[in-house]
């Protein structure tokens, strides 16, 4: 049986890998690649990690190996480590995921859920949000109502949980009352609004 | 263990002033810091390492010169800059400073 082994450039070193070594060598790259995608400085730390890569694997064949097996690669792998970005978390969870666009929510919603989606898509309080909206709406001598009303039209509506809080009346009559009102002005897909 | 999950992030913020240190001693390159942890409560990992000289590289506390090897390639020693040394005599002044409040409390 012929085996095929792969030349591979490592910063300063080249090195021949077996099939599986050198695709699970592909597969630590490109996971470390991904994972220094917020770094500012990616490619000076992969070409680092290349060469420890190397120089790990350099170190555990035995004399006049030339070809890189997985029993040598996956312990270098795990004494390398996976990549870990300086000041974050121990176990760097995945960002919490933040709706991308604005949107309206009828779970849990006052009235229509512009609040809830304006306190969900930026991070603020949502009873604080609300009572901003009455103070405005006192203040404003009901100007508050037009600009509610123009949100409420632009702002997408999430699509609703299964199984998740119950919409009451007002919010569902809110949303029937939109999306009328989005078919009678022919703006059925409003535009997202990005953040 | 409960202590642990608040143990880690202080070792994860330590492990940069510690790494300091060590490259304050002497030029070193990252299987010698590497080994200096081994064993203790910051032993660490060349994934680990090596984003955090990256960011200190940046931040103008490290910098690098290549050496040549007597087995394989060349390797960056790191050593620190004026800016890196005042740091970390701040760093270290602090943390002592840090050390008597601590035991200041609870007597």
């Amino acid at each position: 049986m012929q085996r095929i082994a792969t030349t591979v450039r490592l910063n300063r070193s080249v090195l021949q890998f077996d099939d599986a070594a050198h695709a699970r060598l592909e597969q630590y790259l490109a996971e470390s690649a991904s994972l220094l995608q917020s770094d500012p400085d990616p490619q000076e730390i992969l070409a680092d990690l290349e060469q420890a890569v190397a120089d790990q694997c350099t170190r555990r064949m035995r004399p006049g190996q030339t070809v890189v097996t997985l029993a040598e690669l996956e312990p270098a792998l795990e004494e390398i480590g996976s990549v870990q970005a300086p000041g974050s978390a121990t176990a760097s969870p995945p960002r919490e995921a933040t709706p991308r666009v604005l949107q309206q929510f009828s779970e849990g919603a006052v009235i229509s859920g512009v609040c809830l989606g304006l306190a969900r898509h930026f991070q603020l309080d949502v009873t604080l949000l609300r009572v901003i909206a009455v103070l405005l709406l006192l203040g404003t001598g009901g100007a508050m109502v037009l600009v509610y009303l123009g949100l409420m039209l632009l702002m997408p509506y999430a699509p609703l949980q299964s199984g998740g809080t119950p919409v009451r009346w007002l919010p569902a009559k809110s949303r029937a009352f939109t999306e009328f009102l989005r078919a009678k002005l022919g703006v059925d897909r409003p535009g997202k609004i990005a953040a | 263990m409960a202590a642990e999950s608040k143990l880690a992030p202080i070792r994860k913020g330590l492990l940069e002033f510690l790494v300091l240190k060590i490259v304050g001693a002497k030029s070193v390159y990252v299987p010698d810091i590497l080994r200096q942890l081994a064993g203790t409560e910051f032993t660490t990992q060349e994934g680990t390492l090596y984003p955090l000289l990256s960011k200190l590289r940046r931040e103008d506390l490290v910098q690098y010169e290549w050496k040549e090897s007597d087995a394989g390639p060349p390797r960056k020693y790191y050593r620190l800059t004026d800016t890196g040394r005042a740091q970390l005599a701040a760093l270290d002044e602090y943390w002592n400073l840090i050390n008597r409040t601590i035991a200041n409390f609870g007597h």
